[in-house]
């Protein structure tokens, strides 16, 4: 049990980077306090994705026997859509059904509740329905605690991890999220649908603990963003993920994007009876590695959505994963700080390194310029259009008229979507080189 | 068991009772909290009948927080201790470190918890007890720590009580007894303990409450204050008192557990529907009027509303709804 007024490490957020941050913290043998605002891990969140735990692999031995998953996702499609078209590529794999698995469908409400767990049976003292509302600082300006919203509630500690999401309030006050440009978050929103188990079963083609994870583009009626769909065991959850300044500018509402999704006619045959169970919306920090902000000061390090830790590369949407590893990192970091005595700013400054020999830091820089030309205008507004017509192009049988060459089908399907040959080798030649 | 209604007209000696509620004690008066543990989360094996307990959905009703709420607040004014008893399973300590780090010394009676493969004898025993049963448990368990001066409970819990309990817990103390309170103060000189509830038409009671005394009070008026922090830290990862009371107390019976022989699906007796009469073909022609002489439908039009009204009589005279001679006011 931790002094009252003082102990090692405090780590504010009990989402997946906040609690794999007080679990290193823990069983590295320190006093680690997580700070949670909701009555309990996972209370607050929204969350829109799969998740992937490869990154538990060693830190939780067989987690995937006690994690709560609601399904295992074996089928993988990525559909580019029109409002009356939709081309899907469908991917799916056996080995995901089974174990180690590959990614998961579950309730954050209850990952994050078991991970939290994980931190607390390994010593952390888990504090909920507290917000941390600042920083304590010594006179040198060093990050000494936090002070909380609950009366004597100044906690001081020598190390402090900010995990407290997107938007980070101990990131701002520190100075390390100088200014928060719009341009830099998705708004996430999201509806969960309920729908019987063996519904779900029989229309995405799995059964048992199987599931799928649809991910789209050309759904959000020209705003830079996508579109996702999954199945959980009873419900499936599906939503838009949208560009906030592009969203203003266009002064349509979330949720009729939304909606317009449910009812496109490749969508609505999979919720077809279902009920709202849930709707929620979030912001997501998808600036990529160039917003991300400095991940250290004197005493304090950032973690997660904090420090922008959301993958968005079109064919890769991860953020737990990523939020896990930060957090782990980040706990390993502080303990070897409070091991040596000496939680300065320059011995703090391992972090973003191990970061950068991990995937956290290794994929997000070679990935870099991955928004910029997934949001593009002719990625989002023209390509799904150019596609799916060159598709419906090649599979319209035009007897007694001969078939058309490829190529002209091709400069056909450029010319009604308004992309020259030109744009298109110059994207394409951009898309190798972000993804090479 | 007194009720508060009959001291509504403040009896100024109230306060010199000599219970351990009196101030002028030099006993610590013990004011005790009722809180009923609701797991609003429970997962229930739909196979088995199993129900698996959600840490997250334990929560106590807000009436309950109010109820410790008005606790907090007469002990400060008594300089007396307050205890929170909860029947409830070892869930239920997740929700009791809270009340812990208020200051509150905390207790739980251990309830049966279901057997992982489906409800066992003992679980039943404890479903067929019924509130009287409830009640002198938490009686027994009070009573461990000491005699209390007034025993708080929410006037209702959020999963359906029947909102007996504190009536039977008065019983049990052989206490005075307010329910359903909206307010509960101490004031007056000589202090005394207000109390303040509903009547029909928007009109409000006031009573002095004698001690000892259970209160139940509504969610209404007060919020359940925040712990400091350094005592939620404390609090965090202290253990709860746990304390095993039968559930035969107090000169309460054990529950009868209703023995279960075969379960299987209800079968009423079959009726018995006598067979129609006549052949099938007869039978038919009943039901549709098939072969039944029938006067084809006759538009009529006459020159005036007397010629109308002539003619509908005629053809219900002739349909045999009238009777040929009979006559109408106004053809006399």
């Amino acid at each position: 049990m931790p002094d009252a007024d003082r102990v090692d490490a405090v780590v504010v957020g009990a989402g997946p980077a906040g609690a794999a941050a007080a679990l290193e913290l823990a069983r590295a043998g320190r006093s680690v306090v997580l700070l949670e605002r909701g009555p309990f891990p996972g209370s607050k969140n929204v969350y829109g994705g799969v998740v992937y735990g490869r990154v538990l692999d060693a830190v939780l031995p067989n987690w995937w026997d006690e994690v709560p998953v609601e399904r295992w996702v074996v089928r993988r499609s990525t559909m580019v859509m029109t409002p009356t078209q939709a081309l899907s590529i469908d991917f799916r794999s056996e080995a995901w059904g089974s174990a180690p698995y590959n990614g998961m469908t579950t309730y954050r409400a209850d990952f994050d509740r078991w991970l939290a767990g994980k931190a607390v049976d390994a010593g952390a003292t888990l504090v909920t329905s507290t917000v941390a509302t600042g920083l304590l600082r010594d006179e040198g300006g060093r990050v000494i605690g936090v002070r909380t919203d609950r009366a004597d509630g100044e906690l001081r500690a020598d190390v402090v991890i900010a995990c407290d999401g997107v938007n980070s309030f101990l990131a701002k006050e520190a100075g390390l999220l100088p200014r928060a440009e719009a341009k830099h978050y998705t708004l996430g929103v999201k509806e969960v649908l309920a729908l019987p188990r063996e519904v779900i079963d029989e229309r995405f083609g799995v059964h048992g603990d199987q599931g799928v994870d649809i991910e789209m583009l050309g759904c959000t009626a020209g705003i830079p963003g996508g579109g996702f769909l999954y199945t959980n065991a009873e419900t499936v959850s599906v939503g838009v993920v949208l560009s906030v300044t592009h969203l203003a500018e266009a002064k349509v509402r979330p949720e009729q994007i939304v909606a317009d999704l449910k009812a496109h006619p490749a969508i609505f045959p999979y919720l077809r009876g279902a009920t709202v169970k849930e709707y929620a919306a979030h912001l997501i920090p998808e600036g990529g590695y160039g917003a991300m902000p400095r991940l250290y000061a004197d005493g304090l390090l950032i973690a997660g959505d904090a420090a922008g830790m959301t993958l968005a590369a079109g064919i890769w949407l991860e953020g737990v994963n990523f939020a896990i590893g930060s957090g782990l990192a980040a706990g390993r970091t502080a303990a070897a700080a409070l091991a040596a005595g000496d939680p300065s700013a320059a011995r703090l400054s391992a972090y973003p390194a191990d970061l950068h020999r991990s995937f956290v830091l290794a994929d997000h820089k070679r990935l870099r310029k991955a928004p910029e030309v997934i949001l593009s205008e002719r990625m989002q507004q023209r390509y799904p259009g150019l596609i799916a017509d060159l598709m419906e192009g090649m599979f319209t049988v035009t007897n007694p008229e001969p078939k058309p060459g490829m190529a002209a089908l091709l400069r056909r399907a450029a010319k009604r979507n308004g992309v020259s040959l030109r744009d298109l080798a110059a994207d394409g030649l951009k898309l190798g080189r972000v993804f090479r | 068991m007194t009720d508060a209604t009959a001291v509504t007209d403040a009896t100024a000696g109230v306060a010199g009772v000599a219970a351990n509620g009196d101030p002028a004690s030099p006993v610590r008066p013990l004011i005790a909290v009722g809180l009923r543990f609701v797991d609003q989360r429970p997962a229930v094996n739909p196979l088995t009948g199993a129900v698996t307990r959600d840490p997250a959905g334990a929560a106590f009703a807000p009436a309950d927080g109010a109820a410790l709420e008005h606790a907090l607040r007469i002990a400060a004014a008594w300089s007396g201790t307050v205890l929170a008893v909860t029947v409830g399973p070892a869930v239920a300590d997740e929700a009791l470190r809270p009340v812990a780090a208020l200051g509150v010394r905390v207790l739980r009676v251990a309830a049966v918890e279901p057997a992982p493969a489906g409800p066992d004898r003992g679980y039943l025993a404890e479903l067929a007890a019924d509130e009287r049963a409830l009640a002198a448990r938490l009686v027994a368990a009070i009573r461990t720590v000491g005699e209390p001066a007034l025993v708080l409970c929410g006037d209702r819990s959020s999963d359906r009580g029947t909102g007996a309990l504190p009536a039977l817990l008065a019983h049990e103390l052989g206490a005075a007894q307010a329910l359903g309170l909206v307010d509960l103060r101490i004031g007056g000189d000589p202090p005394l303990l207000l109390a303040e509830r509903r009547l029909d038409g928007g009109r409000r009671e006031r009573l002095v409450v004698p001690r000892p005394a259970v209160c139940s009070v509504e969610a209404a008026g007060v919020r359940l204050r925040r712990a400091p922090l350094p005592a939620t830290l404390r609090a965090a990862r202290a253990a709860v008192e746990v304390l095993e009371v039968p559930l035969a107390t107090g000169g309460v019976a054990a529950p009868v557990v209703p023995e279960i022989g075969s379960a299987r699906a209800y079968r009423p007796r079959p009726r018995v529907i006598a067979p129609p009469v006549g052949t099938a073909r007869d039978r038919l022609r009943e039901l549709t009027g098939v072969l039944d002489r029938q006067e084809p439908p006759t538009v009529v039009q006459p020159d005036s509303a007397a010629g109308a009204a002539d003619a509908l009589l005629g053809y219900l005279s002739r349909a045999g709804y009238l009777q040929p001679d009979q006559t109408w006011p106004d053809q006399t």
